[in-house]
């Protein structure tokens, strides 16, 4: 209902919870592979993502074809910093980085631990929000903060990537999806067993 | 001094070349290999064998291993199936390669897609036998004991971003490939080996066609 409003986090309220309580659904990778299906404007694109926890705390998150062939290597560091590591030309744009950027960014619980943090409600949900450098990261939780039930990426006034963390099995999501909302883009990941 | 450096360094060279590859030595004469491979390549028709598929993240220290089948039918019919731990089958068919990925099937022509038309071509030649002459390549060939190793460096600009060499290993016996090592520029590499090889047996036309 409010994903459909035209602005969907105009008619929330503000409530008193705590924003630390999405901490618990922030996926804890130790090494996950998953089968990768992208889309976009027409063109998809299929491969095996690797996403594990470095010994540094940062998070690699590398896309690799079936075939082995790597199309990208991105590091997210603890502090809130991003490294492309390699990214094959095609892909090497800086609308490509910074989009896939944002779109782990809100998958991993980035920048989920700054200041300014709010705490909304509407629709029986729960929203905690956590402002980015440019708009804010959502999680959506149930009023109970015991389901996530998505995340979302936001401008000032509307949606512009959702994305779902489902079946998780010790911390870690076992299908994840991201949909963009402007554009046709999305990204599905399947967890497989290494 | 400075000429003690020079033959230092020279001989260092030569050694890198010679030790590139443990238990091979660098075949300065090709051209007997080229006739015994073409030889044997003309008599292959067809190639059915089991893969396993290793990737390996060098930085990540992390590997993926996946496994399926390959099938290979003269001139220039590919079939790769992964069963393990996914599904994914990928058939290269004249200068087309079509793709079947959890249901979702498409296509490319490898005419309007250059470099899928190389490694397309790539594959082909690795198991049919021509890569000594695929003309987006320089070649060395090394001997060991029970195999030959072809050493393939990209020289066109797109191939030199993804791979910095492919070695096709060559089985002595029958001069069928029993692997692949791609190098990609990041020191990333994956390894494919062949096994439970069988040669020249019939390969229906619907192997190479999507149903």
């Amino acid at each position: 209902m409010l994903a459909g409003c035209s602005r969907p986090y105009k008619d929330l309220t503000v409530f008193r919870g705590d924003p630390g309580c999405v901490q618990q659904f922030r996926p804890r990778f130790t090494s996950a592979l998953y089968k990768t299906q992208v889309d976009v404007v027409g063109n998809h694109l299929s491969g095996l993502l690797v996403i594990k926890m470095m010994p540094d705390s940062s998070t690699r998150v590398v896309f690799a074809s079936e075939m082995g062939l790597t199309f990208f290597d991105f590091a997210f560091l603890p502090d809130g910093q991003f490294k492309v590591y390699q990214i094959i030309k095609k892909m090497n744009k800086k609308a490509v980085i910074k989009t896939l950027r944002k779109d782990f960014e809100l998958i991993l619980f980035q920048h989920t631990g700054l200041a300014g943090e709010r705490t909304l409600e509407g629709g029986g949900l729960h929203y905690y929000a956590f402002p980015q450098e440019k708009g804010i990261n959502y999680y959506i939780t149930d009023t109970g903060c015991t389901h996530l039930i998505r995340a979302e990426k936001a401008s000032a006034t509307k949606t512009v990537v959702e994305a779902v963390l489902l079946n998780y099995s010790n911390g870690v999501p076992d299908s994840i999806g991201i949909t963009h909302k402007n554009f046709h883009f999305t990204i599905s990941l399947k967890r497989l067993e290494k | 001094m400075l000429r003690m450096c020079l033959l230092v360094c020279v001989m260092a060279g030569s050694m890198a070349v010679h030790a590139q590859y443990a238990g091979y030595t660098l075949l300065s004469d090709v051209t007997g290999f080229k006739g015994a491979f073409a030889a044997a390549s003309a008599k292959m028709t067809s190639l059915s064998c089991d893969f396993v598929q290793e990737k390996n993240l060098s930085m990540l220290s992390e590997k993926i291993v996946s496994r399926g089948k390959f099938r290979f039918r003269k001139d220039n019919k590919v079939r790769m199936e992964y069963t393990q731990p996914f599904q994914y089958l990928m058939i290269m068919a004249g200068d087309r390669i079509y793709i079947r990925d959890d249901q979702k099937e498409h296509s490319v022509s490898t005419k309007s897609n250059k470099l899928f038309g190389q490694i397309n071509e790539l594959v082909v030649d690795c198991v049919k036998g021509s890569a000594l002459e695929n003309p987006h390549f320089s070649v060395r060939v090394f001997e060991g004991a029970g195999n030959y190793l072809i050493e393939l460096t990209p020289t066109g600009k797109d191939l030199k971003e993804l791979f910095k060499t492919i070695n096709i290993s060559i089985d002595k016996k029958d001069f069928s490939a029993s692997g692949i090592d791609m190098r990609e520029p990041s020191g990333d590499y994956t390894i494919l080996t062949f096994t439970h090889k069988e040669l020249n047996s019939p390969l229906p036309d619907a192997l190479f066609t999507m149903h």
